[in-house]
């Protein structure tokens, strides 16, 4: 009995001991040490959507051209479950952290460990302002995006002013929510009245095409010919929206943004669909890439934290020539 | 199994409330509360909006709204008579939906791509009723596990991303129209008509009436109920994959997820039906009722201007009435 006690004591120690010269390797606050593999974490809350899928493929892509560690985490948007992992692997060392499209405000946790961790985070549209829990985050100018779709509808309702415009949002999504109230500021600025006097608020992304198309159908029964465009923070939404004002036989043009596929060709068949915006999501991550790559040669951080960059306006006469953000390789 | 019509009627139909002899006012009201709510709402909206809210294109509105959510709603209804519920019937509507653009990209014949949907539909029913049927997984866990597989295949199935450029014909079904009215509202009413049949006048019907009220008595009195049960899952998957090829029709789009709220309001459908039969058993009248009250809420605030989330607190606040009238209700008898 003595024995069997100890051999299973001896046991238990030696598996400690290799435990913990597993657990000793890689730490944060540097570039990289010599012949050890460069320890890449990336997260996403967004893995379902297109361009959420579309992140996890060409980071994995570069981590392998680049030959770093990748631990790639992907949340579902379920960040009860995605945060711990995220934790969990800071907790066993890493170089760099990259974040895709999951907001700042959803990963405070995440944040802490990394700083207590030493180790930086680079994002892709991550926040939609600078925020010291970046290294690095790259996102779209929002006010770009607001500029380019209401030029559109300017041009194209000669003029917004004394205008009928409504304005959908959904507020949980931060790029959203900051350009719906950009655009119903610049609406109001420019003498156009917001339909229904307020932003209209889709709940759910999952079915934000059903209550757009429902917000639009209802509005359009009360205020027959009372709408002059519609404005929408994403493309599944906007799509709603013009089958609406289609099905209404209304005038009103909708905007969206994101460039699907299914968008650039509402707008390429003419109907209610009036534009949509491209935001550079290959060329931002070749920028991030860049960023972090420069970190892992000598742990030069990035000179600011924040950059938003230009997006491109598609309408009818561009949009054969745009690549949809959910066909990006 | 048989289907012999044998009238329902103590169970089914609401009607017979009218002829229970000496019932007090409060009894009454219980009863008749979530018809009278649905009056009072469109009394209220139609007041607010004169020229507008009962206006034909607006009943229109609303009928094309609800038709979709009528028909998963029925298909709720069928297995909380028999004293269950499934959590997976929106998730089984949008695989449905996005099997049936995915084989129609794919080249496949619409009708032949129809009836692949159906049967995804169909066995993922079959599946629920096997587990809690005959494995006895309750409800809650086997239609939970069910929900998160089946979102999971319907992501598979579209890759993340939203199917679009379906065939126009298939379209038809969900953006066509006969008589100005769109052919999801017929098609709606036809299914709601169906179940309404089966529930009333088969001998299916009473088994799942008897199955809901008291399993051990309607088994000692020769009813299969594990057969009643199975059968119930079995056609919910059915018609809520139905409801979601018509959804995709509807949108001309296939996302994983896009009937996601019709598990909750086909469940708050059900239960404030539920009010409406002195039983307080679900049935597809009351269902329907409680269907018109969603959509009817929905419409009126939308034509109003209320913020989408004060129209969520309305809803749950509704629901949470309808449980409590048939909690007082249950009390009463």
């Amino acid at each position: 009995m003595r024995r069997k006690f100890i051999t299973l004591t001896a046991a238990a120690v030696a598996a400690a001991l290799m435990l913990a010269g597993c657990s000793g390797s890689s730490g944060g606050g540097t570039g990289g040490d010599g012949d050890k593999a460069f320890k890449v974490i990336a997260f996403t809350s967004g893995n379902q959507t297109p361009i959420g899928a579309w992140w996890v493929k060409a980071v994995t892509a570069k981590a392998d051209e680049l030959g770093w560690d990748l631990t790639m985490i992907q949340g579902d948007f379920d960040f009860q479950k995605m945060n711990p992992a995220v934790e969990s692997a800071i907790g066993q060392g890493a170089d760099v952290i990259l974040d895709g499209y999951t907001d700042v405000s959803s990963i405070g946790s995440i944040v802490t460990a990394a700083k207590d961790a030493g180790i930086p985070i680079f994002a892709v549209d991550s926040g939609t302002e600078a925020n010291d829990a970046f290294a690095l985050n790259i996102t779209a100018n929002q006010q770009g995006i607001v500029d380019e779709t209401l030029g559109a509808l300017d041009d194209q309702l000669g003029g917004l002013k004394g205008k009928t415009i409504m304005v959908i949002g959904h507020d949980p999504h931060a790029g959203i929510r900051m350009r719906a109230g950009l655009a119903a500021d610049d609406l109001a600025a420019a003498g156009a009245t917001l339909a229904g006097g307020a932003i209209q608020k889709v709940t759910s992304p999952a079915t934000g095409r059903t209550e757009a198309l429902a917000l639009v159908s209802d509005f359009l029964t009360a205020n027959p010919g009372g709408l002059d465009g519609v404005w929408v923070g994403w493309d599944d939404a906007a799509l709603g929206a013009a089958q609406a004002v289609t099905e209404a036989g209304a005038d009103a043009k909708v905007t969206g943004v994101d460039a699907t596929s299914e968008a650039i060709g509402g707008i390429e068949a003419g109907g209610a669909f009036l534009a949509t915006v491209e935001q550079p999501w290959p060329s931002i991550l070749d920028s991030v890439m860049t960023a972090v790559q420069a970190y892992q040669k000598d742990g030069t951080l990035p000179s600011s934290n924040f950059e938003a960059v230009d997006t491109t306006l598609v309408d009818k006469a561009n949009a054969a020539t745009i690549t949809p953000s959910d066909k990006l390789k | 199994m048989n289907m012999t019509t044998t009238s329902n009627p103590v169970l089914e139909d609401s009607a017979d409330i009218r002829t229970t002899p000496r019932r007090s006012v409060g009894q009454m009201l219980l009863s008749s509360g979530t018809v009278l709510a649905l009056i009072a709402l469109i009394i209220f909206f139609f007041a607010m909006r004169p020229d507008v809210f009962l206006s034909f294109t607006n009943v229109k509105n609303i009928l094309y709204q609800v038709a979709i959510l009528a028909i998963i709603a029925g298909a709720q209804t069928i297995v909380m008579v028999v004293g269950d519920f499934d959590l997976s019937v929106a998730a089984t509507s949008s695989l449905a939906g996005a099997v049936a653009a995915s084989l129609m990209l794919g080249g496949m014949p619409i009708p032949l791509a129809i009836l692949v949907a159906l049967a995804v539909g169909l066995l993922i029913g079959l599946a629920n009723g096997l587990l809690i049927a005959y494995v006895n997984l309750s409800a809650f866990v086997a239609t939970l596990a069910t929900l998160t597989s089946v979102t999971g295949l319907a992501f598979i199935v579209t890759q993340g991303t939203t199917l679009f450029n379906l065939p126009a014909g298939f379209n038809a079904l969900g953006q066509g129209k006969f008589l100005e009215i769109p052919l999801p509202v017929f098609i709606a009413i036809a299914i709601s008509l169906i179940l309404w049949f089966v529930l009333k006048y088969t001998t299916l019907g009473r088994r799942w009436y008897a199955t809901g009220g008291n399993v051990e008595v309607s088994r000692l009195s020769g009813v299969n109920v594990r057969r009643a049960r199975l059968l119930a899952f079995t056609i919910a998957g059915l018609v809520s994959a139905i409801g979601g090829i018509l959804l995709t029709a509807r949108l001309g789009s296939a996302s994983a997820v896009q009937g996601d709220d019709n598990l909750l309001f086909s469940v708050a459908a059900v239960f404030l039906g539920m009010t409406i039969v002195r039983s307080g058993a679900a049935n597809i009248v009351g269902t329907m009722v409680g269907v018109a009250i969603i959509g009817v809420m929905s419409n009126g605030l939308n034509i109003l201007g209320v913020n989408a989330y004060v129209q969520q607190v309305v809803t749950g606040l509704i629901i949470i009435a309808a449980v409590t009238l048939s909690s007082l209700k249950t009390r009463s008898r």
